[in-house]
């Protein structure tokens, strides 16, 4: 790890009064006090576990700030004051030509910030974590095996209830449509459809090919939110921050045995792995919308066989890409809404009660009137889920699915 | 009165060392921010100055008490930032140490706060209780007029002042506009406030809550919040002695000393099994080599992560609790014994077991009854813990 700090180095400001530090009165003069004396600390001969001490400080106050009400009313400057927590701490655990387990904990920092903190300083924790990533995937890059691809194969060949799909429900699919063709044909009917032959040059198919030693060698010391539980409307249902590596071990390869299922959902990993970003491109039928390229929202959806998605709907039309394994899905159009008995609390009222492939038909007995369309995606198929569209989603593999939420 | 405190100490407000010559380098090194292991406050003066530096070295200098200070009535407030030293009696004023004060003075008076009763502190206000007025002092502002001020006349019928921060008529808040009613029907006898919660005492011993619910912290076992008091139902019944709040966590004890706390428990600060301190303890066991791969649950039952229900919590010791205060994300616990009991988040040291370790189960500070002290009083500050204590013969007799 010699000469991490001295390329680290080069990134922070070159002088003390070059850093900025400005807040408005929001920020406790208490709190500044303490950022201020841990840059004091950076830019001093101070030893490297004092200025770790203030960082935790300013972490730790932040933290609490951050949870204080509702994440959605967290004044942006407390989200940047724990950013400058996670940059001092960073500057702390790579001052001292670190080890690879303090390189590790700085790059898990550095996610930390990305994750809950707020953009400071033009993004330097991003510019920190790709150099940090580099000295470590230097270190890994001879070491590589083809273990796991066996262990993936095997989980392939255990067979999970593949769900007949009937012909009378199938989603069509088309090959290739021209912008034209799928605006009339389905975009403006709201209509699903897999479209094929759309993603087949993507990086990710090809010589970037996804498998979990790709994703290891790309992301894995990277920390990543992981919903654990079978289904998100569950009471046990929770989220954890893991690093890729410890996803892959835990709830893919399952090399630690315990039952419950754990999901990288939702997650806007592309942003946070600009790398990965490169595997993949936004699908061309997005123009035909309203918003601007840097509105469309970007998910990662990676987990083992058995993950399941309940029946809900989101605001958004989407493209479902189907990257590394089998998806079954079930789609259920919004004019049937009051079929599916949505929950009635605010932060659930998007998901319908109803366990669709086992439905309680004492409890739901309009569901079963509800008319639905069903597909298994396999790898290349890109679903078209209009905005509003009820879907059910249950992974039959191994699964890696990219989601592209745009208006 | 003799107080101690441990905890977070990140703006010297527990003890600072006191030095002419280096003062700096004493900043930077010498004091700690994290005290774990309880130290004897040093307070000023009778006559309310300061007592003056002294060429004390570290280990002395934590030692510095007045000649007078024992037979005075002193009370402890703190915000993360500050320590406010409350002396009561004849001379009443505030005391204050931490960020801001001075460096080379054990504490600074408030030349405001001459003749208060009670005293508020939050990160920002200063709040006074005096006979006829309440002021808030603004601490970003300070000088000149106080941020808030209510004048109220005890012939007035609007009752005499109670305890901060209850004031006739309703309570001050920690942030503007500082102050909200009350029904005085309520009859409110004692508010504790949490980050965005209130728990309140009423004369007949009943609790009620609002605020934030987010985390359980209102006891009525959902997760909405509530704007107006709501009576904890689940404590019905029982008569309650005291109320405590912590940032996201409560607290009650009742007449017959028995505890509750409900919220969450993110560090175990309601002294019941907390998931994250067990892969905590799980991971330390691991590179022991001493590690077993249970998960799920310890042997106390299922971990608990937010308890939207008042909870028993039975302490080791069979006696009952006479007093329970609530740190940001810790609790302590007075029995009537004169023990100890702190649980909940420890980095800091505020758990006062000479370690920054979390527990999620109630543990017995041993420094005081090793140092042959009873404990009389507990408050936490947000990231430490102070102690009001006698000698045991003292207390005994």
């Amino acid at each position: 790890m010699a000469q991490v700090w001295t390329e680290i180095k080069e990134v922070f400001p070159r002088t003390e009064a070059e850093f900025p530090l400005q807040f408005s009165a929001t920020i406790d003069p208490s709190l500044v006090a303490v950022l201020e004396r841990a840059r004091r600390q950076l830019y001093s001969e101070t030893e490297a576990f004092i200025l770790e001490e203030s960082a935790q400080i300013v972490l730790d106050f932040s933290w609490e700030r951050l949870n204080a009400g509702t994440w959605r009313d967290v004044n942006k400057e407390w989200r940047q004051a724990y950013s400058y927590g996670c940059l001092f701490k960073v500057a702390s655990l790579c001052r001292e030509q670190p080890c690879e387990a303090r390189a590790c904990d700085a790059i898990r920092t550095c996610d930390m910030a990305l994750l809950m903190g707020a953009a400071i300083m033009n993004n330097i924790l991003q510019t920190l974590v790709e150099i940090l990533q580099q000295k470590i995937r230097k270190r890994h890059s001879d070491e590589s095996s083809h273990a796991e691809e066996c262990i993936v194969k095997k989980q392939r060949e255990d067979c999970v209830p593949v769900p007949e799909v009937s012909r009378e429900n199938a989603v069509p699919r088309t090959s290739c449509p021209s912008l034209e063709g799928f605006r009339s044909g389905f975009l403006t009917l709201q209509k699903p459809v897999i479209l094929q032959g759309i993603i087949d040059h993507w990086p990710a198919f090809k010589h970037h090919k996804w498998s979990t030693e790709y994703l290891r060698a790309v992301a894995g010391c990277r920390t990543v939110p992981i919903e654990v539980g079978s289904r998100y409307t569950d009471e046990e249902w929770s989220q954890k921050l893991l690093t890729v590596n410890q996803f892959i071990d835990h709830y893919i390869l399952r090399k630690v045995d315990g039952s419950s299922v754990g999901y990288l959902a939702q997650h806007q990993l592309f942003d946070q792995v600009p790398e990965l970003k490169d595997d993949i491109c936004i699908p061309d039928y997005c123009c035909l919308g309203d918003g601007e390229e840097d509105d469309i929202t970007i998910n990662a959806w990676f987990g083992p066989a058995g993950t399941v998605s309940p029946l809900h709907q989101d605001p958004q039309h989407n493209f479902l890409a189907q990257v590394v394994g089998r998806k079954y899905l079930r789609l259920y159009s919004p004019e049937d809404t009051e079929k599916l008995y949505p929950h009635q609390s605010q932060l659930l009222h998007n998901t319908s009660q109803v366990d669709v492939e086992s439905p309680d038909v004492a409890r739901f007995p309009e569901f079963v009137k509800a008319r639905y369309q069903e597909c298994v995606l396999h790898p290349g198929d890109v679903l078209f889920i209009p905005a509003q569209h009820w879907h059910y989603v249950r992974a039959l593999d191994l699964s890696f699915s990219v989601s592209f939420w745009w208006s | 009165m003799v107080w101690f405190g441990f905890g977070f100490n990140g703006f010297r407000q527990i003890y600072k060392a006191v030095h002419s010559s280096e003062k700096k380098d004493y900043l930077e090194k010498n004091v700690e921010v994290k005290v774990t292991v309880p130290v004897r406050l040093a307070s000023c003066n009778s006559d309310g100055t300061n007592e003056k530096a002294h060429d004390h070295d570290a280990s002395t200098s934590k030692e510095v008490v007045c000649g007078k200070a024992e037979e005075k009535v002193i009370e402890i407030r703190a915000s993360w930032s500050r320590r406010g030293t409350l002396i009561l009696g004849a001379d009443a004023h505030v005391c204050l140490s931490g960020f801001g004060t001075s460096a080379q003075t054990v504490c600074d008076c408030v030349p405001e706060s001459r003749g208060c009763r009670d005293a508020q502190l939050t990160e920002r206000h200063l709040t006074l209780l005096f006979g006829d007025r309440a002021e808030c002092w603004s601490f970003d502002t300070w000088g000149g007029l106080p941020v808030w001020k209510m004048e109220f006349s005890e012939m007035a019928g609007m009752g005499s002042p109670v305890a901060l921060p209850l004031v006739p008529g309703g309570y001050i808040t920690t942030n503007p506009p500082m102050f909200r009613t009350l029904s005085p029907q309520l009859r409110a006898v004692s508010l504790a406030l949490g980050l965005e919660h209130a728990v309140l005492l009423t004369a007949s011993g009943s609790v009620y809550t609002w605020g934030l619910g987010s985390h359980g912290q209102l006891g009525h076992g959902g997760l909405e919040q509530e704007e107006e008091p709501r009576v904890v139902e689940a404590l019905w019944g029982v008569a309650m002695a005291g109320v405590a709040a912590g940032s996201w966590h409560s607290a009650s004890i009742s007449t017959g000393g028995d505890m509750y706390t409900w919220g969450w428990n993110e560090s175990g600060q309601l002294g019941m099994p907390a998931r994250g301190l067990q892969e905590e303890r799980k991971h330390t066991d691991q590179v022991e080599g001493t590690g077993s791969d249970t998960d799920g649950e310890d042997s106390r039952g299922v971990f608990i992560s937010i308890q939207a229900f008042p909870a028993l919590v039975d302490l080791p010791e069979d006696s009952e609790v006479t007093k329970v205060s609530c740190g940001s994300r810790h609790t302590a616990a007075v029995t009537g014994k004169g023990n100890l009991f702190t649980w909940g988040w420890g980095d800091y040291g505020q758990l006062g077991h000479g370690s920054s370790c979390s527990s999620d189960q109630p543990l017995h500070v041993d420094f005081f009854s090793d140092n042959a002290l009873f404990v009389l009083d507990v408050v936490c500050g947000p990231w430490n813990t102070f102690v009001s204590v006698v000698e045991r013969e003292q207390s005994e007799s």
